[in-house]
């Protein structure tokens, strides 16, 4: 069983992602802004496998997640995919700077999707 | 002679007043439909991922705002845009301001290649956040120089992108406002160029000059804060204010921008951009000469530079505005600093007629100088004059017993009901644009201060353009200096 | 003239008319219509509350059915699975969504719009099989109906529909569109023949006579570079025989975007162009394109040009990078007058430094005040621009 942490705040794609990764498998946690995750990150004392996120967001955008999950005090390190539709080179350059591991552009392609997570979950074990 | 001479004048002042009022009803009414259709199809959110994409200097200035700076810039830095910066500028605060940011967003001093431009109160440090998730922001340390023209100025000189958006860190913005506010600027034809004259014999050469209309600044609706629900710079729950005073303001804010410069839009005669929030071409902002910081009222005093600049160049221009809401900020909530607003307000109006008096009638000037500046003077500076004349007039009919009171009477409920059916209508119209309160209660409480107002609150503005005018004239050194920040963003709004 | 019989509460208004003078009467007669003006405000402001609570009612209600419908019949749909089955041929269970209301307009036009917000976050097969329901579902028979509207925001609207969900259009149904009088309708109308035409996507580059706004060309670039299976030809014809400056203009966007180096002798030519703003543009185009060779023919022309093309040149000089100019960029640096010159030397400079190394060092230990501030800004990796 792994823990992921999405957070979006579209209101489809949590709907989209629960989808794709089978609950048998995975247990899905869905935030949908940089605020709520810090919180849910704090309560539950970074205990994720993975996180999933979206960049454009109020209150705390993607790349300051990324900054705080991969900030060099962090004794264990979380793999962070972003999925986004802002997608220009700038914006994957800057999510990669900041230790992202994946970068997924929206509309995405669900099967490609699962064997990112997969994968990254699999490197990290 | 005279009296009837008197007479006619403030008939025919009042007639053309309301005749200006009902045009520019139906024009945002226009403007506002037209952008209704437009936008159900547009997709702003596409600029996200082009890499044409233009890039905006957010600059805000901030003087004083230990309390609130950190959770602000964090709302800046959170806009929905990729290709932005946030110049902050420390206007020589006395709290910790400066300390609080460099703490927050690990900033370090950098050798910064600040070229001044725009001559302004010395740059002290520049500093730079060694998190790249902040790379987005700049901190200018400089010097207090006692003006919000004076910070912004500062912050137009570090500016990297070709566009600056003028804020106050006071200010709530909407997420999408820079997806927006640049729009306008898209739709124009940038960088045409044309060929005039005949080609040099000898070299072949023909002379080429600019040929295209140039959106130089947009803005967009302002409003009151006083009441929404806020969580750490979002918007989250939009109410009118409680209060009487902000209430009243709201509903002036509502009709100045949804009403009069939307209307104003459609025609290509906005007045002014709003210092709250507005967007502008810095090429052409700097070549005017950036704030001018000596101003009362420096936002609308850019923009008729920046369009006396395009004019005298020969060059085609255009300001827009957009109907929909995207700042929101604190309304003076008691009668001191309200009345210190105004007056300064009725002060810088005053300024900008006599600096600028060589352009106002001017035909060279065409639409700035023979509708935009003339209205203001007319409707804008002379209105409470005019009004308070009248009032005059009237006592000494009625103590001279010449008043018929049946006429007086009529012509009385006229203006009444007209005013306010206006204010109904920009209601109307702001709903039309977006319904931003929950429930139709709050609409409607709203809609019925227009009821209260030519009673409460519009002889409050008038006693207080007054004293502004008065100010100005006697030239008095009041003492604005630095207490004056309390109306530091607080802009000039139209008034009726 | 006025015999009309008023009922009695009335005859001192109108006896007060009669005979009032003509700024009176005026006035009567406009407290009549802002009285009417303002009643109308008030009952259009509750007019339109009412349906927009109606409205967000009936989404409340709509939403998270279409939602659970398309997730069950659609994500879920085990012939996604399957690899030998093409996506195309699949029919969906149309069965459930009978319990949505579809007979009815509103709300065929909510699921459509729910189609197209689930196509924005996927794509590939399950993309694919949502357009299947919007097609056995006959929505396309809706949007159809809006392309014959008389109203353009209707049309508008179903192109980009029809965009949204890939489906081809005639061309004898687009062509005319695309040189509407309209402007949203036009631009619309080259998107969608952009993206669903069979023939030749780009025509219409040939025939534009109007200019491409930026606006037009963010929305074009991106349904050229996202759009699959389209065939991307080589650039140089535009910029070359074009006519259009902004067409040119955009051309040369999409040679850096494709990396055409074919097109370089094209773009090489137009910097002959009497235009200084599409000279910007092409000088842009080749430093992006990291054409070695033109370096030296924009050097030769620097000097000759205006501030905003110098300055793309020597970006263009940092970002081909050869190393060779590096003593052009010292002597701008050093003795030009203008702060952005100077900067664009500073940094293009930096670019070179893995030549450059000495003269940086060098011009570290001597340059003026301002000058090393430039050249520490631009060596700094906390500043990007």
């Amino acid at each position: 069983m792994s823990k992921i942490l999405l957070v979006e705040d579209d209101e489809i794609m949590p709907k989209i992602v629960a989808r794709i990764l089978p609950p048998s498998e995975y247990e899905l946690d869905h935030v949908s802004n940089g605020k709520e995750a810090f919180e849910k990150l704090e309560a539950t004392n970074y205990d994720y496998d993975l996180i999933i996120t979206d960049i454009m967001m109020p209150y705390a955008n993607g790349f300051e997640i990324l900054s705080r999950v991969k900030s060099p005090d962090r004794e264990k390190t979380i793999p962070v995919i972003i999925v986004s539709n802002a997608g220009n080179e700038d914006m994957i350059m800057e999510g990669f700077k900041l230790g992202a591991d994946d970068f997924l552009k929206k509309p995405i392609i669900p099967a490609e999707l699962l064997i990112r997570v997969k994968r990254l979950l699999m490197k990290n074990k | 002679m005279l009296r009837s001479l008197f007479e006619s004048g403030v008939f025919i002042y009042g007639c053309t007043m309301l005749f200006l009022y009902a045009l520019l009803a139906f024009m945002s009414w226009r403007g506002i439909l037209h952008f209704r259709k437009k936008s159900s199809f547009t997709d702003y959110a596409q600029l996200l991922e082009s890499p044409l994409t233009p890039g905006i200097s957010v600059i805000a200035p901030a003087f004083n705002e230990g309390i609130t700076i950190i959770m602000n810039v964090r709302s800046l830095l959170t806009l929905n845009y990729t290709r932005f910066e946030v110049i902050i500028v420390n206007d020589g605060s006395t709290d910790d301001t400066l300390e609080k940011l460099i703490h927050e967003f690990q900033l370090v001093q950098v050798n910064f290649a600040y070229n001044e431009r725009i001559v302004t109160q010395p740059v002290k440090r520049i500093f730079k956040s060694t998190n790249t998730a902040y790379d987005k922001l700049l901190v200018i340390d400089k010097v207090n120089g006692k003006s919000k023209a004076d910070a912004s100025n500062a912050g137009i000189n570090a500016a990297a992108f070709d566009y600056f958006l003028c804020t106050d860190v006071d200010c709530i913005i909407e997420k999408d406002t820079l997806l927006r506010m640049i729009k306008p600027f898209m739709d124009e034809e940038h960088m045409k160029t044309k060929e005039i004259g005949e080609p040099c014999p000898e070299c072949g050469y023909v002379h080429v000059v600019e040929d295209s209309r140039r959106v130089i600044a947009t803005g967009a609706t302002l409003r009151i804060a006083n009441s929404c629900e806020v969580d750490e710079g979002v918007i989250t729950r939009v109410r009118p204010p409680e209060k009487l005073l902000p209430r009243f303001q709201e509903m002036e804010y509502i009709r100045a921008y949804v009403l009069g410069k939307m209307g104003w839009s459609t025609m290509n005669s906005v007045p002014n951009v709003s210092g709250g929030l507005g967007l502008f071409d810095k090429e052409i902002a700097i070549k005017a000469g950036g704030y001018d910081h000596k101003s009362f009222a420096e936002d609308m005093d850019i923009i008729t530079r920046m369009c006396a600049f395009m004019i005298d160049n020969k060059l085609k221009y255009a300001i827009r505005y957009i109907p929909t809401t995207q700042c929101w900020t604190e309304g003076p909530p008691n009668m001191k600093v309200f009345s210190r607003q105004r007056t300064r307000w009725g002060r810088g109006l005053g300024e900008i007629m006599t600096i600028h008096h060589k352009i106002l009638f001017n035909p060279r000037y065409k639409k700035l100088g023979l509708i935009v500046l003339p209205y203001n003077l007319f409707f804008e500076f002379l209105a409470p004059i005019i009004e308070f004349t009248g009032i005059v007039y009237y006592l000494y009919l009625i103590i001279t017993a010449q008043v018929n009171w049946h006429y007086a009477l009529i012509l009385l409920l006229f203006v009444y009901l007209y005013s306010v059916m206006i204010t109904t209508l920009a209601i109307c119209w702001d709903q039309l644009t977006y319904g931003y309160y929950k429930t139709w209660r709050e609409v409607i409480s709203l809609a019925l201060m227009a009821f209260l107002e030519p009673l409460l609150y519009h002889p409050l503005i008038v006693f207080f353009a007054l004293r502004g005018y008065l100010f100005f004239l006697i030239g008095k050194k009041s003492t604005w200096g630095n207490m004056q920040r309390q109306g530091f963003g607080k802009k000039k709004v139209t008034t009726k | 003239m006025l015999d009309i019989q008023v009922p009695d509460f009335l005859e001192p208004v109108v006896n007060t008319f009669r005979y009032a003078p003509l700024a009176i009467q005026v006035a009567m007669v406009f407290i009549i219509i802002a009285s009417l003006g303002t009643l109308l405000a008030y009952y259009s402001i509750l007019r339109s509350r009412y349906r927009g609570y109606q409205r967000d009612k009936k989404l409340a209600f709509l939403h998270p059915k279409i939602d659970n419908l398309i997730i069950e019949e659609v994500l879920t749909n085990p012939t996604l699975l399957k690899d030998d089955v093409p996506v195309a041929h699949v029919q969906l269970n149309l069965e459930p969504f009978q319990e949505l209301p579809l007979h009815k307009k509103w709300a065929r036009e909510v699921l459509t719009e729910r189609i197209i917000h689930f196509r924005r976050n996927v794509r590939g097969n399950m993309g694919e099989l949502l357009r299947n329901l919007y097609l056995q579902l006959e929505l396309d028979k809706d949007t159809m109906k809006k392309m014959r509207s008389g109203h353009w925001e209707k049309k508008v609207q179903a192109l980009v529909e029809f965009t949204s969900m890939d489906m081809s259009i005639a061309d004898v149904t687009i062509l005319p569109l695309t040189n509407s009088r309209n402007r949203e309708l036009r631009a619309a109308a080259r998107h969608a023949y952009i993206k669903l035409s069979k023939n030749e996507p780009f025509k219409f580059f040939d025939v534009v006579t109007e200019p491409l706004l930026m606006w037009d060309q963010v929305e074009l670039f991106r349904i050229i570079t996202t759009t699959q299976n389209i065939a991307i030809p080589n650039f140089a014809r535009w910029i070359t025989y074009s006519a259009n400056k902004s067409v040119v203009s955009f051309c040369l966007k999409l040679v850096v975007h494709y990396n055409q180096l074919p097109a370089v002798p094209a773009i090489v030519k137009l910097l002959e162009t009497k235009d200084h703003y599409l000279r910007a543009d092409a000088i842009n185009c080749l430093g992006k394109l990291r054409v070695p060779d033109a370096e030296d023919k924009l050097i030769v022309m620097y000097s000759s040009q205006p501030l905003h093309c110098q300055i793309e040149i020597l970006k263009a000089v940092g970002r081909i990078s050869s190393g060779r100019h590096v003593d052009f960029l010292k002597q701008e640096f050093l003795h030009s007058t203008d702060f952005d010159l100077r900067k664009n030397a500073a940094k293009s400079l930096v670019k070179n430094e893995w030549t450059a190394k000495q003269v940086l060092e060098e011009l570290l230990a001597t340059a003026n005040a301002e000058n090393l501030r430039i050249l520490k800004h631009c060596m700094n990796p906390l500043i990007k621009y």
